[in-house]
């Protein structure tokens, strides 16, 4: 049964692939006496059966040795393209997570859902979304993780455009994919070289390579720079961190699997190369600069945000950034831990932040208030999401960001502030949209909103066990150190920043009448945080400027130097013809001169060899 | 058994423009179809007894014609053309099922399609210099005339410019011929005598250069492109089709079989040179891309950036990049011939392909929804996203091609995210945003209108999930002509260290 299990967890990613296609007859129109829903109870079906399957296996493999699986796809001259997929309990767990989120965000969606036309189309790119990234999880080989990634981003680029009617969508799915892809064609500049390098693209000949790699420091450093472009893209990490803010432009159940698991698959990836990275004391050392700067700054901007999901969505950026640094200074548990708390808790946060909208129709946070007596539901599960991101004892949160500062501690001390920075600051934002959203008096919009319906109240209420009982999960996987050996340093300053964070989170002025300061550096201050660094114009200014104007130039050469050398040919051509026949006259006189004066002209071309010889002689 | 692929087509062209009594548009579309179809199938019946181990020419024919010339009737076909002749087989089909019922001169408009047909089969067939010269230039004829008369409002200037360009193409090559022939002092054209001559390098640099030329017009590579947009927008949608799909690949065929093939000194010291000429191909023609506002200029001006892929390749020849030549071929078919399907369906229900003036189309009333997905898909396809066979060949390229040529490789990768780029334009602007007032109250897209893009759609993702169906005709073939230049020239160790 267990060699069973084991042989067939490749399936798994296949279910959400499987459902993805089976909504087919629905989002092309073929069936439409039955409406769309069918489309998503397969892929919810497709999605358990995932789930149970990924169960099975988990429970098979944990305590026992990694299994691998090679699946030869493609033998091409002195090219092998074989995948290899590796069955550890920690790929199957990530797997896990994957399913068991994307279950609770589709069931989220049936309700969230409910009256889109095209909810056939959106569960089928949820089926998609969750196979390519169940299938990172158990990958073992750099040319299926590139492959899969790309998916993503296809994925990522058709879910966020959903709404396609619509401008800001528009341009948001365009600069997704763009951001995107700009890193994976530099990861997959990665994945050519180190494979022409290291003779093999799975991972554990590429660490036997790395160890022994003899490079110049130069192709190292690119190499090594090359491979974390991709990561940097897909967790939306300075300076390719653009895309998250404006994806939440996107359905909301997508935004919660973005934001929880999305991001974590491209710091999975990121960990799965870190071993390579080794090989390039700069990626590293890039790794944790990158990781820094997001997580300082996206905090920062988060404060100013007032679209609720903007608000959220640059906390992720924040946490990715902590994971980033986690893996330039190589402490990977570090690094796995807070990924897995910080997608639970990401996930929660976003379920509630998605009920506040469908019942208030409204994402800006400066409407809103008094929810709390409204929605008790929806206002628990942004206290336990929130509660379980920031460094809260005991939940998961602060399980995660204690390791990172105990591992720290030892290392790079510096970077320990950082932590507790991102931390404090947080939590205060946090408390922030909390005091907008449920406290306070009751808005328009917020006076006769419901407690959401049934297919959003029991997923989300069920994430919210989750997320309260993770201690308890990671007990139980022995996840947790001892009371003995923990540093009573680290625990002081962590709950002490998480209070800070709180409470000026509590005491700062919150008006919703005025949301723009008086003052002309307050006012530049919030601008600046608002508008992300104004980094989106600079870009507009710089890249999109350049190559818009290169091309056009380029246009205008083509058209006008290439093509116009061409039609000047031809008009020349057909100019001297025109001219010529003028010659044509029908006088003998004009044809004997014509012919005298060529043929003097020849003898004399002809007998030029010889005047040069006859005057040189004299 | 290979003359039937060339001489059904023909005797179907004479049938259809010259039998005596009158023929509805019907008929002769129905009997043009039933030609193309009978023909793809026969090509899919040598490719069932093609024996896949076998590097050299099989179902060989060959008959003296002009022996005082050297000139002989000998065809033959291996692992290189195999795949093309299908490909032609295929787009021809789809080309004919997709031409508009009523066309003008239907009789006249088919029978030009079955003898481009026959002329194309016929270069790829070849296995003499001169006998593929023949049919080159024969091939001129029916396109020439198909963009001149059955085009759009400025198809003269296209179709001569296309004729005038393809026409000096041809002159190179013969020249070049002529040249290796007379040097070499060999009595036939051949290509199995002349493959085993070997000329002084000085004289096949020169030989080499007509070759370079006259085939960087036919794929096409920069600076020598600029006929290419202008047929295409001028020729009408199965034209482009056809174009795009098989007979740029006859440029890059050549280039293979007579430049890589004939001298293979010549080209192994040439070949830096070429990799930049690529890398500068495609670039220019991804860039251009970009610029340009007609959705069909758009799609021309990706064919150069993608062709250019091919130059790399093939200029860096190691058995891995030489074979993904074949595989990029084939791909580059099918997905241009997808978007240029498509295009025209576009073009024909809003009668623009402006993508300032288009919006929405992906509206699910009153849009094109099917055709819009499609698109999506396509052009995904195009900027080599995994799943779809543009991407395995794109990787096969940049990875054959890496260890030879790294800078130039790195920079024909730029290329693929700048495809990106510009179809996501595309995308956005047409597919996507609100349904423009301009082109309300489309008439209904026919299955007819689909089907072939669907066909198309379905080898895309069939051949990008499973490769190996088109990788195991023509490994043998690639890696035997790399082991055949290198038994020429001993290649100077360029792996680069690491």
């Amino acid at each position: 049964m267990r060699d069973f299990l084991i042989q067939t967890s490749w399936w798994v990613p296949l279910y959400g692939l499987i459902g993805a296609v089976l909504t087919l007859p629905w989002s092309t129109g073929i069936i439409r006496r039955t409406g769309p829903r069918p489309a998503a109870y397969f892929n919810l079906l497709m999605t358990v059966l995932a789930f149970v399957h990924g169960t099975l296996v988990f429970r098979a493999t944990w305590n026992h040795e990694p299994y691998e699986i090679v699946f030869h796809w493609l033998k091409a001259a002195d090219l092998d393209l074989s995948f290899s997929l590796d069955i550890s309990s920690l790929s199957v767990g990530a797997m896990e997570l994957v399913t068991s989120l994307s279950l609770l965000a589709q069931l989220f969606a049936l309700g969230y859902m409910e009256k889109d036309w095209a909810l056939a189309r959106f569960f089928a790119l949820m089926g998609f979304f969750e196979g390519a990234i169940s299938g990172l999880a158990i990958s073992d080989n750099l040319f299926l993780t590139y492959a899969l990634l790309e998916m993503l981003t296809l994925s990522t680029y058709l879910l966020v455009g959903f709404w396609y009617a619509q401008p800001l969508v528009v341009t948001a799915a365009r600069d997704a994919f763009l951001t995107k892809r700009v890193g994976d064609v530099l990861l997959l500049m990665g994945v050519v070289a180190v494979g022409t390098f290291a003779g093999s693209l799975d991972f554990p000949d590429l660490y036997e390579w790395a160890e022994t790699a003899t490079l110049s420091p130069t192709t190292a450093t690119l190499l090594g720079l090359a491979l974390i472009a991709g990561p940097i893209g897909k967790c939306a990490q300075f300076p390719l961190h653009l895309w998250l803010d404006e994806a939440m432009e996107g359905p909301n159940p997508a935004s919660i699997l973005r934001n929880s698991v999305v991001v974590a698959a491209g710091a999975y990836v990121l960990i799965k190369l870190q071993p390579i990275l080794n090989v390039s004391p700069v990626a590293l050392t890039t790794l944790i600069v990158i990781g820094t700067v997001t997580a300082i700054g996206a905090s920062m901007v988060a404060i100013a945000q007032i679209d609720i999901k903007r608000a959220l969505s640059h906390s992720t950026s924040a946490y990715l950034g902590l994971v980033f640094i986690a893996v330039g200074t190589q402490w990977t548990d570090f690094a796995l831990l807070l990924l897995f708390t910080h997608a639970v808790a990401k996930a929660l946060l976003f379920m509630s932040a998605g009920s506040i909208i469908l019942t208030t129709n409204n994402q800006n946070l400066t409407e809103m208030g008094g929810l709390w007596s409204r929605m008790p539901a929806t206002t628990t599960a942004f206290v336990v999401g929130s509660a379980g991101l920031v460094g809260l004892l005991p939940l998961g949160g602060f399980w995660g960001l204690r390791l990172g500062i105990d591992d720290l501690w030892i290392d790079i001390p510096w970077l320990v502030p950082v932590l507790l920075l991102v931390n404090a600051l947080t939590a205060l934002n946090l408390t922030r949209v909390f005091r907008l959203v449920f406290l306070g008096p009751k808005a328009p919009k917020t006076r006769r909103a419901p407690e959401v319906p049934w297919p959003m109240a029991v997923p989300m209420v069920s994430l919210v066990l989750i997320t309260l009982s993770i201690p308890i999960l990671m007990q139980s996987l022995s996840l947790l150190p001892d009371w003995m050996y923990i540093n009573q340093g680290a625990v002081l300053l962590l709950v002490g920043s998480g209070l800070i964070g709180t409470i000026s989170g509590a005491a700062i002025d919150l008006r919703r009448n005025w949301s723009r300061p008086v003052q002309i550096t307050l006012r530049f201050l919030q601008d600046l945080l608002a508008y992300d660094f104004y980094i989106d114009r600079l870009y507009r200014l710089s890249v999109v400027f350049a190559v818009n104007q290169l091309s056009r130039l380029n246009a205008w050469i083509d058209r006008y130097v290439v093509d116009g050398l061409v039609n000047l040919v031809g008009l020349a051509t057909m100019f001297s013809g025109q001219g010529l026949k003028y010659n044509v006259s029908g006088q003998s006189q004009f044809y004997v001169l014509s012919i005298i004066l060529g043929l003097s002209l020849l003898c004399f071309l002809m007998s030029w060899p010889m005047l040069t010889v006859l005057n040189t002689q004299l | 058994m290979l003359s039937v692929l060339i001489w059904l087509p023909v005797i179907g062209a004479l049938i259809v423009g010259f039998w005596p009594t009158n023929m509805t548009a019907k008929v002769s579309r129905k009997i043009s179809l039933g030609v193309s179809i009978a023909v793809f199938i026969w090509s899919l019946v040598l490719m069932s007894q093609f024996k896949i181990g076998e590097p050299g020419i099989q179902f060989s024919e060959f008959l003296p014609w002009i022996e005082a010339l050297g000139l002989t009737y000998h065809l033959g076909i291996d692992g290189l053309s195999l795949p093309l002749v299908i490909l032609n087989g295929l787009l021809t089909c789809i080309a004919i099922y997709s031409t508009d019922e009523s066309i003008n001169r239907p009789r006249f408009y088919y029978s030009m399609l079955l003898l481009l047909n026959a002329s194309v089969v016929g270069a790829f067939l070849a296995q003499d210099l001169l006998l593929f010269f023949l049919f080159y230039e024969v091939e001129l004829i029916p396109l020439y005339l198909l963009i001149a008369i059955w085009g759009g409002q400025r198809r003269g200037y296209a179709a001569i410019k296309f004729l005038i360009y393809t026409a000096i193409s041809g002159i190179l090559i013969l020249a070049s011929f002529f040249g290796l022939v007379l040097l070499s002092g060999a009595s036939t054209f051949e290509f199995e005598k002349v493959y085993a001559v070997s000329l002084p390098l000085g004289a096949q640099f020169l030989l080499l250069a007509g070759i370079l030329v006259g085939f960087g017009i036919k794929i096409p590579l920069v600076p020598f492109h600029t006929w290419l947009p202008d047929a295409h927008v001028e020729a009408s949608t199965p034209i482009s089709v056809l174009l795009a799909g098989v007979l740029l690949k006859l440029g890059t065929y050549g280039l293979l079989r007579f430049g890589l093939g004939l001298f293979p000194e010549a080209w192994a010291v040439l070949a830096p040179w070429l990799a930049t000429w690529a890398a500068v191909s495609v670039l220019y023609g991804a860039l251009n891309a970009i610029a340009q506002t007609d959705m069909k200029k758009m799609v021309a001006y990706s064919s150069v950036g993608h062709m250019g892929y091919i130059l790399l390749a093939a200029a860096a020849a190691t058995p891995l990049s030489l074979l993904a030549t074949v595989l990029q071929m084939i791909s580059h078919g099918l997905i241009s011939g997808l978007l240029f399907l498509l295009v025209g369906v576009v073009y024909k229900k809003t009668g623009t392909r402006d993508i300032n003036v288009l919006s929405g189309l992906l509206n699910p009333e009153g849009g094109l929804p099917l055709i819009g997905s499609l698109m999506v898909m396509g052009v995904m396809a195009s900027a080599g996203i995994p799943g779809m066979v543009g991407f395995i060949s794109e990787f096969l390229v940049f990875r054959g091609s890496f260890p030879v040529f790294p800078t130039q490789t790195l920079f024909c990768m730029v290329g693929t995210s700048l495809t990106a780029v510009y179809f996501l334009l595309l995308v956005n602007r047409v597919f996507f945003g609100r349904l423009s007032a301009n082109v309300l109250n489309l008439p209904p897209v026919q299955w007819s209108d689909r089907t072939p893009s669907i066909i198309l759609a379905i080898l895309i993702v069939m051949l990008g999930v499973q490769p190996s169906w088109m990788v195991r005709w023509s490994e043998t073939t690639t890696t035997a002509m790399i082991t055949h230049s290198q038994a020429v020239v001993q290649l100077p160790s360029v792996m680069i260290s690491q």
